[in-house]
């Protein structure tokens, strides 16, 4: 079954600094775009001549205004293409088709009171979160953490925020997030977005101070690599074998091979693309098994997961 | 019709200091010595507070201090009644910061009266737990008028508000603390099941 899309009109491009644009969108039939929540992505297909860029990306506007999406795209350097593509070639006016928003960090609707942490443009989520919690009355605060030089970018993002509730630290360290770390009232909850070596920080640093796992809460942005020692995926039930390459990604390989598999984040994540592994030993990437799971070696996560043996039977 | 399948009914475990806490506080319906109903207190690694119920006028209002087990220090206090030991720990709730690890054990109306109270304060089912100990007694909600009738120990029992005869069932509720009662002879007035001494 394929995924529902919408096609989406690019309203405007701001850039916000040497490498990072604000996308706005609007529907390209008119009306008011999907409904999404808090924490919610959007997936852009990005048809970059012969190549196809899946690329998701947080909406950082509050949900509840329904006249548009905006997200905030990073130009990597190391880029896939998809962030180079969406900063050269797209301008407003272009339409580009899109998945509906989904959403996997989403607000805990029980929690009283929400602590974000975010490293560089891992923000954008808490940029949706602040207006939705502004509008609510929910209390919160937001320590970010990013590079001197990108200061008042980020200071201007979150200026409409600004407040007591607002800590921008650039000092390198995370000495900033202890105090606060321990002072929180029971209720609050804690999300973190950004780095991995920051958000491994962040929640290590919680745990320590007595915060268990059922508080924290992290979203990756996908800065796993996708590449790695080439191997040969065995498709049991479709009967092919699929040539996986040191720089493609397991499910791209599958997809590329004509053969529908299960997926939605692409980041290892959602869990939705988890199949079994029939023979050989996965190298688990994702976020998504247990300690468990990964160590009985039954189940892989094909989008961001990939082999340590050279080949690799798959139950798809 | 009285004991079934029912998933509600809650299971018990000891109680065991979770190490990853901060700060503990175990609370009691009735003086037991804390090595009796916690284990871990001697490796707790954090401060550690004993507050229990003595169900008498003549209680010490001051906490005590003093070691637990080999190591750890335990600060002691005693209430007059869970009624002022649930006034003192919604106060102290409304203090605490997360990284408090809360711990009860008692009669199921009392340890789930604390679990109401953790959760209205924002603690997480995780940081919050409970054990059994002392009668099986059960406090019974009428689901015909919503009056609850503490102390239930047979398998019928008389409602507290509208005297209906009420069969006691395994349905429990957590956030009513109780069991759901429901009329025995609804269906044919007078014919009522013996009555077992089930709960003692």
């Amino acid at each position: 079954m394929m995924a529902q899309t919408i096609a989406l009109r690019v309203a405007a491009v701001t850039p916000l600094s040497p490498t990072l644009k604000a996308f706005t969108f609007v529907p390209a039939a008119g009306g008011l775009v999907p409904p999404s929540g808090p924490g919610a992505h959007l997936r852009l297909f990005l048809r970059d001549g012969a190549k196809l860029h899946k690329n998701a990306y947080s909406l950082i506007a509050n949900p509840a205004d329904r006249s548009h999406l905006s997200i905030i795209v990073r130009r990597v350097a190391a880029s896939k293409g998809g962030s180079a593509f969406l900063h050269e070639q797209v301008g407003e006016g272009d339409v580009i088709e899109a998945g509906l928003p989904a959403n996997l960090f989403p607000v805990t609707r029980t929690a009283r009171r929400h602590l974000m942490v975010s490293g560089g443009i891992g923000v954008t989520p808490f940029l949706a979160y602040i207006a939705a919690f502004a509008a609510e009355g929910t209390p919160w605060q937001l320590h970010h953490f990013c590079r001197p030089d990108e200061r008042e970018v980020f200071a201007a993002l979150l200026a409409p925020y600004a407040g007591g509730s607002l800590h921008i630290h650039c000092d390198g360290t995370l000495d900033g997030l202890d105090a606060a770390l321990r002072r929180q009232p029971l209720g609050t909850h804690l999300y973190t977005c950004g780095p991995e070596s920051l958000m491994g920080a962040v929640l290590g640093q919680a745990q320590a101070l007595g915060w268990p796992k059922v508080r924290l809460h992290s979203e990756s942005f996908g800065g796993a690599v996708a590449g790695g020692e080439p191997f040969i995926a065995v498709l049991k039930r479709s009967g092919i074998e699929v040539a996986v390459d040191a720089e493609t990604g397991l499910l791209d390989a599958i997809e590329a091979a004509g053969v529908e598999a299960p997926c939605l984040c692409r980041g290892g994540a959602c869990g939705q693309c988890l199949i079994e592994v029939a023979d050989g030993v996965p190298e688990h990437r994702d976020h998504f098994l247990d300690a468990e799971e990964r160590a009985s070696n039954r189940f892989i996560m094909t989008c961001v997961s990939r082999s340590r043996t050279p080949r690799l039977v798959l139950d798809l | 019709m009285l004991i079934s399948n029912i998933k509600s009914r809650p299971v018990y475990e000891r109680l065991a200091i979770d190490g990853a806490g901060r700060r503990h506080l175990v609370l009691s319906d009735a003086p037991r010595p804390l090595g009796e109903v916690i284990d871990g207190t001697e490796s707790a690694g954090a401060p550690l507070a004993y507050w229990v119920v003595a169900g008498t006028s003549a209680v010490d209002g001051q906490p005590q201090t003093g070691p637990a087990g080999n190591a750890a220090e335990v600060e002691t206090r005693a209430f007059r009644a869970a009624a002022h030991l649930f006034d003192r720990l919604t106060h102290r709730l409304g203090q605490e910061t997360v990284g408090l690890r809360l711990y009860a054990v008692g009669e199921e109306g009392f340890i789930w009266e604390v679990a109401k109270l953790a959760r209205a304060a924002g603690l997480e089912t995780e940081e919050c737990r409970t054990a059994h100990a002392g009668s099986l007694r059960r406090r019974v909600f009428c689901v015909h008028c919503k009056t609850i009738t503490e102390g239930v120990t047979t398998s019928l029992a008389a409602c507290a508000g509208c005297g209906a005869q009420l069969v006691v069932r395994d349905h429990f509720s957590r956030s009513h603390a109780a069991f759901m009662g429901v009329q025995a002879d609804a269906e044919a007035p007078g014919d009522l099941p013996p009555v077992e001494e089930l709960f003692p």
